[in-house]
């Protein structure tokens, strides 16, 4: 930039560039907890691997995986169609880690019951929060566009998809060091 | 809704508007009383502390209350003292400083606010629900786990810091994207005042940190509420981990609250040496080195835990290169001096008291960088003594400079020198005889956190003059008080700039209006007003 | 050298030196540039905005300091460190120390258990194994140097010295909770004979004198947290009082170890240090007098 560019305040888009800031600090957050989960694996290792359905996990993974494809397409189109998709999809996650709950709950393991109880609990709690709040967002989105298309700006598609992403890279992340750490070391 | 309207008529400040306001200036000084009230409290809680402790054997306290104080002292002067007085600051000033209507997002900043007060209430609600948290700021576990701390004093403080944090996050975002995007035509990175530039790495700082501190608060709940084991190790848990999460965000926080005092300070100095701050780059440079750097020295709290020697040197390196930036501050506002023309104006004498008794608390704090000096003082009142004089030497002294440079601006009424002189006096003084025993005291082998000691090891006379000294210092805030009620009532109008100043708040009237500036100003240089007064001496481009 | 802490006074006082110059010289810039330099009449002066070769300079300056001190400090840590003899020839004592809320435990090789006051041969090198029952806490003798955490789940190792016999007096550094500030204990130094003669006396079984003092302190609670190795055989959560009576203080230091200081803490030990986790014990007096009779005589 020039010495005397003229800068006009806030030209930019402030909203976007604010979101990015909350989701970076949200990702220090996930790493807090998920540097706990590592500090502790060792120890809860072989539960892990007695109790988790890595398989099934995986097939719920990848319909979250996929909506971060269709929430990109809704914002780029403005289309509530693709936005329903995306809650669909986010919904059907959270109905899978649900089942994986139960399952877990059914065979004993609790927060308390023993250290990966948790550990496991709490983080992908905290990720399921995060869906969950995101599908609020979809859901928010979704009637105020339908109601009064005009007053929501691309910043708010823009800004829940960009949210929408990051909690889709969390669960890559979460999946990766959770599941996938139980087959591989 | 303005600020003037606190000047004319107080009583209608607390009332009309103010629930609904989201002018940066009214949630600026709404931060700053917040401070102020949360101030008297802490401050009453360090006088029953000292009281307890002015001799030995007293039984003013019980155990029970003194622990209760002194980890609610810590936790109120840090989280809702030192951070709200700083932020409250940046709220008012910031959008002056770079020839912004308002900061980027209004509502989101009085939500801010009020998170922060929320915070403080749910805090202090432990008190009648059942007993404050007892086991210090830092609360190392395993005391704060459900085994040792069965009472609810330990949720309130989970919940109490992750509202406020929440509050102190979300006032970060705004404040990093109104300094980013929210510039006037001109003032380009380069051309930002020097206390723009710290709040920007100090809203970074806690957008960095205070997550890292909510991710242990939460599993400090799981732990209390759900029957977790992160923080036990009798039930496979890690008690070191707490104090991994804790200072790698503790740390940060004390760069989080001196950083801003940092800007003021380098606003200040220049301004009353009637030149411009030495060496703008290196200072602006350095505030980024210790940023980046202040994550990388939090393991300098635990050199006695046991982690290992390789792991203390390298946190010892980092610790003590941190001081390398903070000197080099502390040499350019010194070299500022030089050949200036120095007007001994309030705002100047808490400045300059503030370089003495901050290089105090900075060297000392290099001294507790080396590990064997840590591994024989930490944990005693040689620690207490460092850190009051970076707390309070440090961040409020600084904070009473803003406060005797921006009043003006705030009231259209400049305070009284002479009471103002008082007041700096009395708080020298008072800070002096305060902490600087702490450090005999700590060396002598006293522990921090006792409720009580016994008598025979020579503490008495050392803890007296420290009480005096706490006295003292109340006192001063006192002759403040009565300073700011005098001025508030019919004090000497201030006018537009009463200090020929050079940044952009000063070019708009005193209060400033709704949205700041009759048109967007625009600038050429560092300073805009020395700028618009010398045009045959311009700065520099 | 004479203690361990003597290596840490040499680095203190060097880093002291250069921390007291550096201060001196930013405080006499800033009393004499502000005198000198006064002056409350408005003009302007030569605006100056910088001076690259001074920012190297005090930015390189620092750094050459620091790195002297922080090359000190390594070769301090060696000396007081892991594995340090301090110029002793004899292998280290070892020594377990169990931090309790709010009292120290000494366990020595060999069977001596005590609480809050333990004895080391002068000359030679202690090696402190410590571990916590609950919480965390920390061992600090200022007289002979560095502290260390005891951190539950964790073993700590803390190497003490001196060479020169004599009682120091210590206490819990880390806040561990309502009775922090009398969880005090006593190191006693003495020639090696003295020592080995006191562990000796200290490992022996109880030769307390039987009678109505035991019979009451058996029949009482006592024994639900205490034990008198060869009298009294209970749990050892309290401190173990086998030797009781060869102790100079009471409960973490809140007491002399007199017959009035005994009788007056077991008498109302929350009167004497609130919140500890020995409670009030009902007694007559004449039951009072006969177990402080039985506890004095335990040396």
């Amino acid at each position: 930039m020039s010495a005397d560019a003229a800068v006009v305040p806030f030209a930019r888009d402030r909203t976007l560039v604010g979101v990015a800031l909350f989701i970076a600090s949200e990702s220090l957050f996930f790493i807090g907890v998920i540097a706990a989960y590592v500090v502790f694996r060792e120890q809860g290792l072989a539960t892990a691997r007695a109790q988790l359905d890595v398989g099934r996990t995986a097939l719920f993974s990848v319909l979250l995986f996929a909506s971060s494809g269709t929430v990109g397409l809704a914002a780029a189109r403005r289309s509530r169609a693709w936005l329903a998709l995306t809650a669909l999809l986010g919904a059907a996650f959270l109905a899978g880690q649900g089942l994986e709950y139960a399952r877990l709950l059914g065979a004993g393991l609790r927060p308390g019951s023993e250290l990966f109880g948790t550990t496991f609990f709490t983080l992908t709690g905290l990720h399921a929060i995060h869906v969950l709040v995101g599908l609020v967002l979809l859901g928010t989105l979704f009637v105020a566009s339908s109601a009064r298309p005009r007053r929501v700006g691309h910043a708010a598609w823009e800004g829940i998809a960009m949210y929408w992403h990051f909690v889709d890279a969390v669960w890559i992340v979460v999946f990766s060091v959770v599941y996938l750490g139980t087959v591989a070391g | 809704m303005t600020a003037a309207a606190l000047v004319r008529r107080p009583g209608a400040f607390a009332t009309a508007g103010v629930l609904r306001t989201v002018d940066h200036k009214d949630i600026g000084i709404l931060y700053v009383l917040l401070g102020v009230a949360f101030l008297a409290i802490g401050g009453v809680e360090a006088l029953l502390l000292r009281i307890q402790l002015a001799s030995s054997g007293l039984r003013v306290l019980d155990p029970s209350t003194y622990d209760q104080l002194f980890t609610m002292h810590g936790i109120t002067m840090i989280f809702l003292v030192a951070v709200p007085l700083l932020v409250g600051f940046a709220n008012y000033v910031v959008p002056l400083q770079i020839g912004a209507p308002d900061v980027a997002f209004p509502r989101l900043n009085a939500l801010s606010f009020w998170l922060t007060l929320f915070g403080g209430v749910l805090l202090y609600l432990s008190f009648v629900a059942g007993g404050a948290p007892d086991a210090g700021w830092f609360a190392y576990a395993p005391l704060t786990e459900p085994s040792h701390a069965v009472g609810s004093g330990m949720d309130w403080y989970v919940f109490g810091l992750a509202v406020s944090g929440a509050g102190t996050i979300t006032g970060a975002i705004n404040l990093a994207v109104t300094i980013l995007l929210g510039r006037c035509p001109g003032m380009v990175m380069g051309r930002v005042p020097m206390f723009t530039w710290m709040v920007l790495i100090t809203s970074f700082l806690i957008l960095a940190a205070y997550p890292v501190l909510t991710s242990a608060l939460v599993m400090l709940l799981v732990d209390r509420q759900l029957g977790g084991r992160f923080f036990d190790p009798a039930g496979g848990g890690n008690a070191v981990l707490w104090q991994h999460l804790f200072w790698s965000f503790g740390h940060p926080e004390v760069y989080i609250v001196v950083l801003p005092a940092f800007g003021m300070i380098s606003e200040i100095v220049p301004v009353f040496s009637g030149k411009p701050l030495f060496g703008y780059r290196f200072v602006a440079g350095s505030g980024i080195a210790i940023g980046f750097l202040s994550f990388s020295v939090w393991a300098h709290h635990m050199f006695a835990v046991g982690l290992g020697d390789s792991e203390n040197a390298f946190f010892s390196a980092a610790s003590m290169l941190i001081a390398i930036p903070t000197g080099v501050k502390v040499f350019n506002w010194v070299a500022t001096l030089w050949r200036g023309r120095i007007r001994l104006a309030m705002p100047m004498v808490f400045a300059l008291g503030f370089i003495a008794t901050f290089v105090i608390g900075g060297l000392t704090g290099v001294s507790l960088a080396v590990v064997p000096i840590d591994l024989y003082a930490t944990d005693s009142y040689y620690v207490v003594g460092h850190l009051h004089y970076v707390l309070f030497g440090g961040t409020l002294m600084a904070v009473f400079a803003g406060l005797y440079y921006w009043f003006p601006k705030v009231t259209g009424r400049l305070l009284g020198h002479r009471l103002g002189l008082t007041h700096f006096w009395l708080t020298l003084a008072g800070l002096t005889l305060a902490f600087l025993p702490m450090h005999w005291l700590g060396l002598q082998g006293m522990p921090r956190r006792v409720w009580t000691y016994p008598p025979g090891l020579g503490w008495e006379w050392s803890n007296l003059v420290s009480t005096v000294g706490a006295f003292l210092i109340a006192a001063g805030a006192i002759v403040l008080a009565l300073n700011v009620w005098r001025s508030v009532r019919g004090g000497e109008p201030a006018g537009d700039d009463p200090w020929d100043a050079y940044t952009l708040e000063w070019s708009t009237s005193s209060p400033p209006p709704a949205y700041n500036f009759e048109s967007i100003p625009r600038v050429r240089g560092k300073r805009p007003l020395w700028d618009r007064a010398h045009p045959d001496r311009m700065d520099p481009e | 050298m004479a203690t361990s802490l003597e290596p840490i006074v040499v680095l203190s006082l060097i880093v002291g030196a250069l921390a007291a110059l550096v201060f001196a010289g930013v405080l006499a810039a800033l009393i004499v540039f502000t005198i000198r330099f006064r002056d409350p009449r408005p003009g302007s002066v030569p605006q100056i905005h910088g001076h690259r070769g001074l920012e190297v300079a005090w930015t390189a300056a620092p750094l050459a300091l620091l790195a002297t001190i922080f090359a000190l400090s390594l070769v301090t840590l060696g000396q007081i460190g892991q594995g340090a003899t301090f110029g002793s020839l004899e292998p280290p004592v070892h020594v377990t120390v169990v931090g309790h809320q709010w009292w120290f435990e000494f366990r020595y090789p060999g069977g001596a258990v005590t609480a809050n006051e333990a004895h080391i041969p002068a000359g030679v090198p202690i090696e402190l194994d410590l571990g916590s029952a609950d919480v965390i806490h920390d061992l600090w003798i200022p007289e002979l140097g560095a502290k260390s955490d005891i951190v539950p789940g964790q073993r700590n190792v803390l190497r003490l010295f001196t060479a020169r016999p004599g009682t120091f007096s210590g206490a819990c550094a880390e806040f561990c909770g309502l009775e922090h500030a009398w969880m005090r204990v006593l190191i006693v130094a003495e020639p090696r004979a003295d020592f080995e003669r006191w562990l000796r006396s200290q490992a022996a079984p109880a030769s307390g004198q039987a009678g109505r003092g035991l019979e009451v302190v058996r029949s009482a609670v006592c024994s639900s947290c205490h034990v008198v190795r060869g009298q009294l055989a209970g749990t050892s959560i309290g401190p173990d009082l086998t030797h009781v009576g060869s102790r100079a203080t009471l409960a973490g230091g809140v007491l002399a170890n007199t017959d009035e200081g005994m009788r007056a803490w077991i008498a109302d030990p929350q009167r004497y240090k609130p919140g500890a986790l020995m409670p009030r014990v009902p007694l007559s007096a004449a039951d009072l007098d006969a177990v402080v009779a039985y506890l004095r005589s335990l040396r």
